[in-house]
């Protein structure tokens, strides 16, 4: 029972840190992308407030809601192999 | 040199690293089970290639009864698999009802005047020496000793472990462009017009004393 747990903690840690790091990458490429397009184009006003109106939007976008996908794929992984490998 | 050292390095690791897909990758067999018997092992030094006692008791992890499947091939060489629980932790199999299989794996044993050919799941080597043997995962029947099986667990598997390669490079990729070169751009900026305020101040010192003391001096300026 204990072994269960433990392997559930530290599996659920571990996706965690997962999740960290893929939300910062998304950030980072989000910010790369509003630069360039700003950059890129005649637009107006200043560069630092198109930047982070271009984050606060992303804050509230789907996208962040995908990354939780982080945790969902590897649990439903587990259970389907628990199905497949004892209840043939 | 470094050359060798470097396809050296890289070799070692692809042979390591596919050593261990291939071990803990699911491959099928088609036998024909022939008996299944436990025994009492004590594992020894190949305690590494066993797993652990029955998921929930409390059975001895040195000493204990492991069950076995003996089965022959359809060329007539002969397999023997083991049918121990895997732990929660690795291989990631989460496989807790081996007395079911064994139960099952009696039920099909078979003679060779009416064969009941059988897909064993299994993991692992069979290396007689150091007496370590594949953990049969599944049980499956089959038509005939010649039916095709397709290894798509196999190539699931491995397509995710392309893809989180990729995505692992991408994202460090992502992190030296924007993390680490603008800060190593800023150094080397730094370390030029250090470098530059030096041969100034050399070239404005008029004796040889003078030339020594610019010379120090852009050592220790910012």
């Amino acid at each position: 029972m204990i072994a269960i747990l433990t392997s559930a903690v530290m599996g659920f840690l571990i996706l965690t840190v997962i999740y960290l790091l893929v939300s910062v990458y998304s950030r980072s490429v989000r910010r790369e992308k509003l630069e360039k397009q700003f950059d890129g184009g005649d637009m107006p006003g200043d560069r630092d407030a198109f930047v982070e109106k271009g984050m606060q939007a992303y804050q509230h976008s789907l996208r962040r809601w995908l990354i939780l996908l982080v945790y969902v794929i590897p649990i439903t992984a587990v259970a389907v192999t628990v199905y497949l490998v004892n209840y043939n | 040199m470094w050359r060798y050292f470097k396809w050296g390095f890289w070799i070692v690791l692809i042979l390591t690293v596919g050593g261990i897909l291939h071990y803990t990758l699911p491959q099928r067999d088609i036998v024909r089970i022939t008996g299944t018997y436990n025994r009492l092992t004590t594992v020894g030094e190949n305690s590494f290639f066993y797993a652990t006692p029955d998921a929930g008791t409390g059975e001895s992890t040195v000493t204990r009864d492991i069950r076995f499947i003996e089965a022959v091939r359809p060329n007539g060489r002969v397999i023997v698999y083991r049918n121990e629980d895997t732990g929660w932790v690795w291989p990631p199999y989460f496989k807790y009802d081996s007395s079911n299989l064994q139960a099952e794996a009696s039920n099909l044993k078979s003679t060779a005047d009416a064969p009941v050919w059988v897909a064993v799941t299994h993991y692992g080597w069979r290396i007689a020496w150091m007496s370590i043997y594949p953990n049969a995962v599944r049980l499956r029947v089959v038509d005939g000793p010649d039916t095709s099986l397709f290894p798509w667990v196999n190539i699931v598997i491995l397509t995710a472990l392309a893809f989180l390669l990729f995505m692992v490079r991408r994202m460090w990729l992502q992190f030296r462009e924007r993390m680490i070169d603008p800060a190593l751009e800023d150094m080397s900026d730094a370390l030029t017009r250090a470098d530059a305020r030096a041969d100034a101040a050399r070239a404005s010192a008029r004796t040889s004393w003078g030339r020594f003391r610019a010379w120090l001096g852009g050592l220790f300026r910012r």
